[in-house]
């Protein structure tokens, strides 16, 4: 088999919950080898968040865990032990990357600090992902996806003008900005590595990505001083542009009209006749200027459509549409399911269950996913690999409550 | 680097090598590639960015400087850090100086719609002669193959194909696209990945590749846990804006704008207790109906009546007070809270002024901008802002040089209009 690129780099992981664990995730599908040092005195949330295989609780029936955990290894270490915590540093001994999510006092805790951990393995790339980082007033400050995303000003700039802020409804930055980020520092911080022998101490705050993708808004108040709103599903050149509730329940369509030459496309396929808009609308900067009542017109020339009828008609014509698709739709969008998107892998408790491939195809060597593990799957293979420790040492720890 | 212009952290300090040095990218990409060259950039890569004579289409996308019209905004934001060259790829001429420029790069970022470049003789087969080891990476709305690899696509529209809308918006309402053009961003940022993870392996073997982002596919991975609860339980989840997801998750009224409680959803009934202590401390009203036997079962979290009661205790509390002031409040008990900033207060943040966070760079007319500053903290090969983005064309005659393009050459090119 073709080695993928980051063939031969072990990674100690002690990601949990969202950003962390899709970090490491991406290393992992790419030919890291990462061992996700867990424990069932202290289980990562989400082995206990919905969705569950056919709805039943269980640690090794998340669905949500296991898309976030593809190619990883599992070893459960008690890390409140002290016998835990010497496990852990040998595991680190003989690992390129460190990485963790927790606020900073908890790898301090453990007595693995970059500074401690330097010591031992002096060329470690160590990367730690706090929402607020390792220094500030508010650095030890709890939180997840959603109150980053409000803390940055992006929950701010999703919504409907003289409405509520309305977010993303997920944790969105633990999704794409934060691991995508964090991988990327990892993987360029190994290059360095690998042309120098030189490790290094990765601070990131996993607030400082996400407003990094504001720039445009924070630049508007800081070359402007303008203060920016949401501004729904306008644009701030392209008109018409909106969503647009067609026939159905909640079936809606998302349509743009990007240029001029659009226009009369756009127009033909809706059946607008040309009383209905004025003149002036055969230019952007016109159809901008009358865009609340070009909106008007068009939910009405919408609404009893068939949304993804109409947005293919749109498409044919060399109009950008698509229809809202939803968690359902999008299983068998016809695109996704070509480019091989969803792909099904085999768990002993889950058995087949649809996890996202990689969203980018190298022609050469392309991602490989295995499935997630099972808490403490590996725990045995782990120590006997690294740790040098027969099976009754492995016994008498998990007997003692280390290896759980 | 010579044309590095120094900023205003940098009065009398060099910039320290990045992690990136040495690596050259070309970036003939528009909004869809151009946050990707950014993050090399800013780890050290050198990033040129190719434009047609009128500029990249990114120049003229609102919101611009007051003033000066045409001075983009998002243009600004998305290439800084870079060197500009203008090449009008039409052209025969400029695509020779195109190819030399690929011969020295490790890196090409475009977005051109499938089979442009091939069109052009600039596709990956073609690039491949001209550089075994250089890595081409494609990013376009649905990718370079399937049904709708042809199709046009705007933001908007991709994050409606890629399901994410379909969890944002009002419950009451429309779905609504996520502020700041998602959709691209999404596909930069696997893009950097995707790029570099291909750069690693043409370093290890000298072998480069094809590497195509598809940015509805990026757009799916923002879907959270929402496929799998299609899959596992057969339950579509929907979008739930403007009221509380489960008790306690949510947006609520405060005295001077909005905040964002978090304290349930992640199978944790601990910062339910935290809450409760802190509304217990603060002595407000109805606090015991938020108690008793009904409050430890899971699935009473997700009824109407919790979430209204809820809402019913704290939100005259809430109401009373600033955003600001019921955050480091919300901390200090330990509840997952936050203030629903916007752009002034993320600028005004005294957590990020901590961290060093801003940057600054000439630029836009004035002696200082300030920026978004590092993503992430290297100790070693630290992030670094080189510069402001560039003017149209303002690098040609300088990367023309670096390229032995003889003077004659130059002013042969220029005279066409090519350069």
């Amino acid at each position: 088999m073709t080695k993928l690129p980051l063939t031969g780099v072990r990674v100690a992981d002690f990601c949990w919950v969202g950003a962390g664990s899709y970090m490491t995730k991406l290393l992992a599908d790419s030919g890291a080898e990462v061992i996700k040092i867990e424990s069932s005195a202290r289980l990562d949330a989400v082995r206990l968040t919905p969705p569950f295989k056919d709805g039943i609780r269980g640690v090794d029936r998340s669905g949500y865990f296991a898309d976030r955990n593809t190619s990883k290894r599992s070893v459960t270490i008690n890390m409140k032990t002290s016998d835990g915590q010497a496990l852990a540093r040998r595991l680190i001994s003989q690992s390129d990357v460190v990485a963790n999510n927790f606020t900073p006092r908890v790898m301090k805790k453990f007595g693995l600090s970059y500074e401690e951990v330097r010591e031992f393995n002096p060329g470690i790339v160590y990367v730690a992902m706090s929402m607020q980082g390792t220094v500030g007033p508010d650095r030890d400050y709890l939180g997840f996806g959603q109150t980053i995303a409000a803390l940055v000003g992006f929950h701010h700039l999703t919504g409907v003008p003289n409405r509520p802020p309305v977010g993303t409804g997920t944790n969105y930055p633990d999704h794409v900005p934060n691991p995508t980020h964090a991988a990327f520092a990892t993987i360029a911080a190994l290059r360095h590595r690998r042309r120098t022998g030189r490790g290094q101490y990765i601070d990131m705050a996993q607030t400082e990505p996400t407003v990094g993708l504001l720039g445009a808004s924070i630049l508007d108040y800081t070359v402007n001083g303008r203060d920016s709103e949401a501004i729904g599903n306008g644009h701030r050149r392209f008109a018409p542009q909106g969503v647009y509730q067609c026939a159905g329940d909640d079936e809606w369509i998302a349509i743009s009209v990007t240029d001029d030459r659009q226009w009369p496309a756009f127009t033909q396929v809706l059946d607008l006749p040309e009383a209905q808009w004025p003149r002036q609308c055969e230019t952007e900067a016109g159809r901008h200027h009358n865009r609340e009542r070009l909106d008007a017109v068009i939910a009405t020339a919408v609404a009893g459509r068939d949304a993804s009828a109409l947005a293919t008609e749109l498409l044919e014509r060399g109009v950008p549409a698509g229809r809202v698709a939803s968690a359902a739709d999008v299983m068998s969008d016809p695109q996704l399911v070509a480019r091989g998107h969803w792909v099904r892998l085999d768990h002993p408790e889950m058995g087949k269950t649809a996890y996202n491939g990689t969203p980018f195809a190298l022609s050469r060597t392309p991602a490989r996913l295995s499935r997630a593990p099972m808490l403490g799957e590996h725990t045995r293979e782990v120590c006997r690999e690294y740790l040098d420790l027969d099976d009754r040492e492995i016994d008498r720890l998990t007997a003692d409550g280390v290896l759980v | 680097m010579s044309y590095m212009i120094p900023m205003s952290s940098m009065m009398g300090e060099r910039r320290a090598p990045g992690a990136l040095e040495g690596v050259r990218v070309i970036d003939l990409a528009g909004a869809a590639g151009n946050y990707c060259g950014k993050m090399f950039a800013e780890l050290g890569a050198d990033v040129i960015l190719v434009e047609p004579k009128q500029g990249s289409e990114l120049r003229h996308m609102p919101p611009f400087v007051d003033g000066e019209p045409e001075q983009s905004l998002p243009f600004f934001a998305n290439n800084t850090s870079k060197r500009s060259i203008v090449l009008d790829i039409e052209t025969e001429a400029a695509r020779g100086v195109l190819r030399k420029l690929l011969k020295t790069a490790a890196l090409l970022i475009e977005s051109e719609r499938p089979g442009r470049l091939v069109e052009l003789g600039l596709g990956y087969e073609d690039l491949q002669r001209v550089n075994p080891a250089l890595v081409v990476t494609s990013i376009t709305p649905f990718g370079q193959t399937g049904p709708y690899a042809a199709y046009p696509a705007s933001d908007l529209t991709c994050q409606a194909l890629g399901g994410f809308m379909s969890l944002s918006g009002y419950a009451d309402g429309p779905p609504v696209q996520p502020g700041g053009d998602q959709a691209y961003a999404a596909g930069n940022m696997f893009a950097a990945v995707a790029s570099l993870l291909a750069v690693t392996h043409a370093e290890l073997t000298g072998k480069g590749q094809h590497v195509d982002v598809s940015i509805q596919e990026c757009v799916a991975m923002a879907l959270e846990n929402a496929v799998q609860f299609y899959d596992l339980e057969g339950t579509v989840r929907r979008r739930w804006g403007g009221q509380q997801k489960t008790t306690a998750y949510g947006v609520f009224e405060c005295a001077d704008g909005y905040v964002f409680l978090q304290a349930a959803g992640f199978g944790e009934t601990r910062h339910w207790q935290n809450l409760l202590a802190w509304l217990k401390h603060e002595e407000i009203e109805g606090v015991d109906r938020l108690e008793g036997p009904a409050w430890e079962d899971r699935d009473y979290f997700n009824t109407d009546e919790a979430k209204q009661t809820l809402a019913s205790v704290v939100t005259p509390f809430f109401r009373s007070r600033g955003k600001q002031d019921l955050y480091h409040e919300a901390q200090r008990w330990r509840v997952p809270f936050a203030p629903v900033n916007s752009p002034r207060e993320v600028v005004e943040s005294p957590q990020l002024k901590a961290r060093d966070f801003w940057a600054e760079t000439p630029g836009l007319g004035r002696d200082r901008v300030k920026v978004p500053g590092a993503p992430y903290k290297l100790s070693d090969t630290p992030w670094s802002l080189a510069g402001p983005a560039p003017e149209l064309g303002a690098d040609t005659a300088e990367i023309l040089h670096e390229l032995g393009v003889s003077s004659d050459e130059v002013a042969e090119l220029t005279r066409q209009g090519l350069a």
